[in-house]
């Protein structure tokens, strides 16, 4: 009785314990809950790197980092996944739009001078780009797919040539040391950049290189060439300094925004894909936590209902069980962190499954041993004794569907493989201790003492003797 | 009350297996028509989905004008998909209040849309149909590679986590034991995906994911509910040696029963309210346990005892060396 009396009292602080965490912690919803965008990036090998090693994960996620603070999202998270994958994480964005386009784009950034006797090619090709750009912005306004795709490649057709008037980059985005937009009168913005000290020092060399010869300083974004201002002769000497510069393409403010949060993220050390994005609606999370909540609350209340009906005075001590267990795997989701997905929730409510089944197998068997005509003490004993083995096979199997699901499922199936797993210990620690001493305990009130309340219809009543 | 399991050992598999055939039935004409043997959602296969709710929250009733009082034109919305080269996408109204049936959430499937492409393709919808509630969209974009390695790592999962039993059961009881409960749920699995094969012909419904998860779930209660009826058998055979197999395999599935009962009944319970009550998203996950379970406990009663009492009492079965893991059976 002692020892009975030492279990309850722990049992009955771990509780408390379970109360407070729950109290002062908040559980971690996902982002299908509580609304949000999550948005999948691998990162692509490529010639030179053809094995994606951590280092170079950890270099992507860096500056995926970066390109994201620069978003404003509050609480935004970038994890690696596996060994070529990143996961971002923006709670509260209902559409993903900006970051993809962040994401997404390397913003390859290249100042290149002009190649010397290309003056009257770049002409030509300069006002044809403009008549193309022209066509094409009033394609993009009628929603027009096939003038768009054809003006399209119009226009990679005009940067290839391009690509030939223009000698190799000296500088470059990995020289940009701070980058921002800035009204530049109207609707329309410029991007200004801040070179590096050396950066500054290379764009000098260029501009003075070609500072009053005619020739142009080509702006090329992606291969693309933005603009081609040309360099006063006033800087033949000196070439432009004080490291810094601005860049006029038609932005508006939003894609000034991006390029600039581009720029001075970095450039992506490899390239790298968007292969999934999922996003839900802050309403829509809120009525499937809702709905869910309601239907595991009410699955739990028919569950405790059936569990005093069918098994009486066990059948109580068995809630009791249950509400301690809930309580116990809700602190532990709180101190992990787990975070809380559906399948998750759905993961709980299956080990509440799991729980009553534990009992339930020890409830049938103390009956059997009842009715077999043992008495009620000896009977309760060798319920739990001889369900144990039941028990621990039963959980255990379950227990390697767990391991294997967390081990290689994605994001989802891990919460779930995580819920259910978590449920699995708990019920076997409080159906086996908790339920056991509480029954045992209940013996030693001689009210409690009575088979019927154990078992309805024995052959023929007995008084519990032990 | 005394059930004579063996005895009909013929009927109970015979049950089994017209079920199962129905089911591979359904799961051939899906492969016909869709060229997998289930319906495959967009977790697998890659692609977009959209789904956007009609905005009538009340500060966006005066900008909306009468689109709130009546359903969004399906017609409208695939006239818009064709003029952005989407016509041969999966277009369906869904309601928003599910008990006005009001068809004011539009859910599109198409091939894997580039964010441009998918802004143009909102901001068009949303001048022919109305503007839409942000808060309520839905969006998803699964890459194809990613949806094929989704796809194997689930398979892969889910053979793993049968041969991790096998080896287990294998320790713990007898081989043949563990043979017959991986049988056990192989039947159970088949049960559920001939289910689904038949919901994706008539219903067009698909699976995703999560009807993973619910399969290797589903696993681990078939395991465990024939695990519960062969340790009664172990443990009858080692208190009375002398009875026929046949005679401890029923013994055990009668002395189990009640809590065979009880369990699904407890365990469907709950399933049964995320059914019925939970959201959207769990709907099918729900209904795969359910039929998984209800298969699962059948399964376990009827199919993974009489096979292991078929086994046992051929005439040239041999016991095998006794069990490496042994309890004592006294208290």
């Amino acid at each position: 009785m002692q020892k009975q009396r030492f279990t309850l009292g722990a049992i009955v602080i771990l509780a408390i314990a379970a109360i407070a965490v729950l109290v002062n912690l908040d559980l971690k919803l996902g982002l299908d809950l509580r609304g949000g965008s999550q948005l999948t990036l691998q990162v692509q090998p490529t010639a030179e790197i053809q094995q994606i090693t951590p280092d170079d994960l950890l270099a992507v996620r860096r500056v995926i980092e970066n390109r994201i603070n620069g978003l404003g999202v509050s609480e935004a998270v970038v994890q690696t996944v596996g060994s070529d994958g990143l996961s971002v994480q923006l709670p509260g964005v209902n559409d993903p739009e900006q970051a993809e386009r962040v994401l997404g784009n390397t913003a390859r950034l290249e100042f290149r001078a002009q190649a010397p006797g290309s003056e009257e090619a770049f002409d030509r090709a300069f006002v044809e780009q403009r008549a193309i750009r022209g066509a094409l912005e009033t394609a993009r306004a009628a929603n027009n797919a096939e003038e768009i795709a054809k003006y399209q490649g119009q226009l990679d057709e005009n940067n290839r040539l391009f690509d030939t008037l223009f000698s190799p980059p000296e500088l470059t985005g990995q020289d940009v040391q701070d980058a921002y937009a800035e009204p530049a009168g109207g609707t329309s913005w410029v991007v200004v950049i801040r070179f590096k000290s050396d950066g500054a020092e290379k764009f000098a060399n260029l501009t003075k290189s070609i500072a009053g010869t005619g020739r142009n300083l080509g702006i090329f974004l992606d291969s693309d060439l933005l603009t081609a201002p040309r360099v006063d002769v006033q800087y033949a000497q000196l070439g432009i300094t004080g490291g810094s510069t601005q860049i006029e393409g038609g932005f508006t403010l939003e894609t000034a925004q991006d390029l600039a949060i581009q720029l001075k993220g970095g450039a992506l050390p490899l390239p790298v894909e968007l292969v999934e994005t999922r996003t839900v609606g802050a309403t829509l999370g809120r009525e499937s936590v809702q709905s869910s909540l309601y239907a595991g609350i009410g699955g739990l209340v028919l569950v405790l209902i059936f569990m005093v009906a069918y098994y009486r005075l066990p059948g109580a001590i068995a809630d009791i069980a249950l509400v301690v267990y809930s309580l116990l795997v809700f602190a532990i989701f709180a101190l992990v962190p787990v975070t809380l997905t559906l399948p998750g929730i759905a993961g709980f409510i299956l080990s509440v499954g799991m729980a009553v089944d534990a009992n339930v197998l020890i409830f049938e068997r103390t009956r059997e041993e009842l009715r077999a005509g043992k008495t009620l003490y000896r009977s309760v004993e060798s319920g739990f004794y001889r369900a144990f083995s039941s028990i621990l096979d039963g959980n255990l199997t379950t227990l390697i569907s767990c391991v294997v699901l967390f081990w290689l499922g994605t994001g989802l199936v891990k919460g779930f493989a995580l819920t259910l797993a978590i449920g699995v210990g708990v019920s076997m620690f409080t159906s086996l201790t908790l339920s056991r001493t509480l029954l045992l305990l209940s013996l030693s009130v001689p009210s409690l003492r009575r088979p019927e309340l154990f078992c309805p219809n024995l052959p023929t009543a007995r008084s519990a003797t032990r | 009350m005394k059930l004579n399991i063996v005895e009909k050992s013929r009927l109970w598999w015979g049950l089994s297996l017209g079920v199962i055939l129905v089911g591979l039935l359904a799961s051939g004409i899906c492969f016909a028509q869709t060229g997998a043997p289930l319906r495959l959602g967009l977790d697998f296969t890659g692609g977009t989905r959209l789904q956007l709710e009609l905005d009538c929250r009340p500060e966006a009733l005066a900008t909306q004008g009468d689109r709130c009082d009546r359903p969004i034109d399906l017609g409208d919305v695939e006239a818009v998909l064709t003029e952005q080269g989407l016509a041969n996408s999966a277009t369906q109204l869904l309601d928003r209040d599910p008990l006005k049936q009001d068809r004011q959430v539009i859910s599109i499937r198409s091939k894997d849309l580039q964010v441009d492409q998918r802004t143009e393709l909102v901001t068009a919808l949303a001048q022919r149909v109305g503007a839409f509630n942000p808060t309520a969209t839905q969006i998803d974009t699964v890459g194809p590679v990613l949806g094929q390695q989704i796809l194997s790592s689930g398979v892969l999962a889910m053979v793993l986590a049968l041969a991790g039993i096998v080896v287990y059961l294998s320790l713990r009881f007898q081989f043949d034991y563990a043979v017959f409960a991986i049988v056990a749920l192989l039947h159970d699995v088949l049960v559920t995906t001939g289910a689904f094969a038949l919901l994706g012909w008539l219903g067009g419904v698909e699976v995703d994911t999560l009807f993973v998860v619910a399969l290797l779930t589903i696993i681990g209660f078939s395991v465990n509910d024939t695990v519960v009826i062969y340790d009664r058998v172990r443990e009858n055979l080692k208190q009375s040696p002398e009875a026929s197999i046949a005679e401890t395999v029923d013994a055990a599935v009668n002395q189990t029963l009640a809590r065979s009962i009880n369990t699904t009944v407890t365990t469907l319970l709950a399933v049964v309210a995320i059914f019925l009550f939970g959201g959207a998203t769990l709907r099918y996950f729900s209904l795969a346990l359910i039929i998984g379970f209800v298969a699962g406990s059948y399964s376990s009663i009827f199919v993974a005892s009489t096979l292991l009492a078929w086994w046992r009492s051929r005439p040239s079965y041999r016991p095998p060396a006794p069990p490496v893991v042994r309890e004592s059976s006294e208290v």
